[in-house]
């Protein structure tokens, strides 16, 4: 079987070079500076008799690392996409594939793995870092697993929105700040949108049913986060409304929060993609 | 093996295209001759596949495009009037990875390339990055990629713009051993005299209307049924217009500051005889020529003349 070649020239292309591993260093770098903060806060501890149980320190850095993680995806992969068809529009070389007979899903497929494949090299490669945590137990392997399965959907997810914007756009900068607004809108404007519900509808917050929140919720990429990290919660902090409306069950099992955030950025994912194969097949 | 029927291409109330119709034979060299603005482009994109038309159809090879587009792709090569290329592949990446797009297996790849870079004069570049190649080496390269499925129609749009002397040339000697290897070619180009000298027919278009199409010589003699002679004099510039006119030969005259033009009717003899009476008659000629007509005279003819009548 042969490669997509749309893959193979773009890995072969974004790993030539030095920014590749500087990114790389510098991105564990940064992780490994976390994880020394972390041990560092509880030496400070140790020093002044508080026995915090190393666990749950450990736990919670592995979902500060897991959180840095997301955002990561959410902030880098927009800008990977945004360029993935408008630079082969601004190079010229969009024409000399589009009368060829490759077709335009490989094309975007390709596109959209490449980005992907870059990303997940970094989270691949903090790995190690993460896998401090299970010296000390309170995260299961299963935990990581499902960690790593959920960001791969984000970020097909996210890549999806970047290259269909790529497709809409003639500029790779409009096609980014198109893909960080929706991703806005997903994550700020649907928490909004609850909060608004609760309050002005419901009057009180814990009025919610777990159908309003899985409404509201579903398309939240935070929301579908709280939902793989609530095993292994310690305490909420930045993430407070959306761990809260995780694990605010009300009779309806995790499972099904998290399958139906999955199978939304799934159903996004496809429509988006057959969209922007449509686009650019579309002749003008 | 390349038919357009009727093609219409409209940009809102703009249009491009205007019931353009034409045929090229197999291994025909076709030369596609107008002004900026023409539908030259527009033209040969949607003979790409690129654009669709308003109306009208091409065949490709016996093949439409909204019939089959895969098949039809396959047989068309398309160079575009600006590079296209990954600065930051090498010249054999670049290659393979059109080799790639095309479906060529692996293990035909490299011979493939090697053939087509030998073809444009490349070889020893395989190994350079594109970003270092001069800009007639990109656009010799762009040839190759175009050439790397073995098409059967070459659609090359402006391939000698912004290409220095040189290049020009070697682009041409490329393009000479693509004709004479018999392929199909049409190309879109401002240089004329180069074009002549390629093509084997050509088409003149005009505010996306075909103005003329046929072989260069059966356009050259529609066009100049008659010869012009052009005579410069040392002084006696009247009597040398009243001989002229005195001549049944001559079917009309034009005088221009420095000499004067014949509309000439007749045989080599009968020049002959015309400029041996003038100096008979005491006209002091000093030049005696026939003015070679060319594929841009021809072209200055009819799109020229259409703007002079547009601009009255």
């Amino acid at each position: 079987m042969q490669i997509n070649p749309v893959i193979e020239k773009e890995l072969k292309t974004k790993m030539r070079g030095w920014r590749a591993p500087a990114l790389i260093t510098a991105y564990l770098g940064f992780l490994f500076f976390v994880v020394f903060i972390y041990f560092l806060i509880y030496q400070e501890n140790r020093r002044y008799g508080s026995q915090v149980l190393i666990p749950e320190i450990v736990v919670s850095l592995y979902n500060t690392i897991a959180f840095i993680q997301l955002l990561l995806i959410l902030f880098i992969t927009p800008i990977i996409t945004g360029g993935a068809i408008s630079s082969e529009r601004e190079r010229q070389t969009l024409d000399l594939l589009l009368c060829t007979d490759f077709s335009a899903l490989k094309i975007i497929i390709g596109k959209i793995f490449v980005s992907i494949a870059h990303i997940m090299l970094l989270v691949t490669a903090s790995f190690p870092i993460l896998g401090i945590v299970f010296l000390y137990g309170g995260v299961r392997i299963w935990d990581v697993i499902l960690l790593f399965i959920f960001y791969i959907i984000i970020a097909v997810m996210t890549a999806s929105i970047g290259v269909f914007y790529s497709t809409v756009f003639k500029k790779s900068i409009v096609s980014i700040v198109m893909t960080y607004l929706t991703l806005g809108f997903f994550i700020v404007g649907t928490a909004i949108a609850l909060l608004i519900y609760s309050e002005l509808i419901l009057d009180y917050l814990y009025r919610l049913n777990w159908y309003d929140i899985m409404f509201f919720l579903t398309p939240n990429p935070f929301y579908g986060f709280g939902i793989v990290i609530e095993d292994t919660l310690t305490d909420y902090g930045l993430l407070d409304l959306f761990v809260e409306a995780a694990i605010y069950r009300g009779g309806v099992p995790v499972i099904t929060a998290l399958g139906a955030n999955s199978i939304f950025n799934i159903a996004l994912s496809i429509c988006l993609i057959m969209l922007s194969a449509r686009r650019l097949r579309r002749l003008k | 093996m390349l038919v357009i029927k009727d093609l219409v291409k409209n940009y809102g109330k703009f249009r491009a295209v205007d019931n353009l119709s034409l045929e090229i034979e197999k291994g025909q060299i076709y030369g596609f001759v107008g002004a900026n603005g023409a539908g030259k482009t527009t033209t040969l994109k949607i003979i790409a596949g690129l654009l669709k038309p308003t109306s009208g159809e091409v065949i490709v090879g016996g093949m439409n495009i909204r019939e089959n587009p895969i098949a039809y792709k396959r047989k068309i090569g398309y160079m575009p009037d600006f590079f296209g290329v990954y600065d930051d592949l090498k010249v054999t990446e670049y290659m393979n990875f059109y080799s790639g797009i095309y479906g060529i297996k692996k293990e035909e790849r490299d011979k493939i390339c090697d053939e087509l870079l030998e073809l444009v004069n490349l070889r020893d570049k395989k190994n350079s990055y594109v970003d270092e190649l001069s800009r007639g080496m990109k656009q010799r390269l762009c040839l190759a990629r175009s050439l790397i499925h073995n098409p059967e129609l070459l659609i090359l749009d402006e391939p000698a713009s912004g290409l220095d002397p040189k290049a020009r040339v070697e682009m041409k000697e490329v393009l000479k051993e693509l004709g004479n290897m018999g392929k199909t070619i049409i190309i879109s180009s401002h240089i004329l005299p180069e074009l002549a000298e390629l093509c084997t027919a050509i088409g003149i278009i005009d505010k996306g209307k075909k103005v003329i199409s046929g072989t260069v010589e059966k356009i050259m003699s529609q066009m100049y049924s008659n010869r012009i002679i052009r005579i410069k004099v040392l002084d006696k510039k009247e009597a040398l217009e009243k001989f002229l006119k005195e001549q049944p030969s001559v079917l009309s005259i034009k005088v221009h500051n420095d000499y004067i033009d014949a509309e000439f009717e007749g045989t080599k003899e009968v020049m002959a005889h015309m400029l041996k009476s003038a100096i008979n008659q005491d006209i002091p000629v000093i030049s005696f020529y026939e003015v070679e007509r060319n594929l841009e005279s021809v072209f200055m003819n009819l799109v020229g003349r259409g703007e002079e009548k547009n601009a009255n």
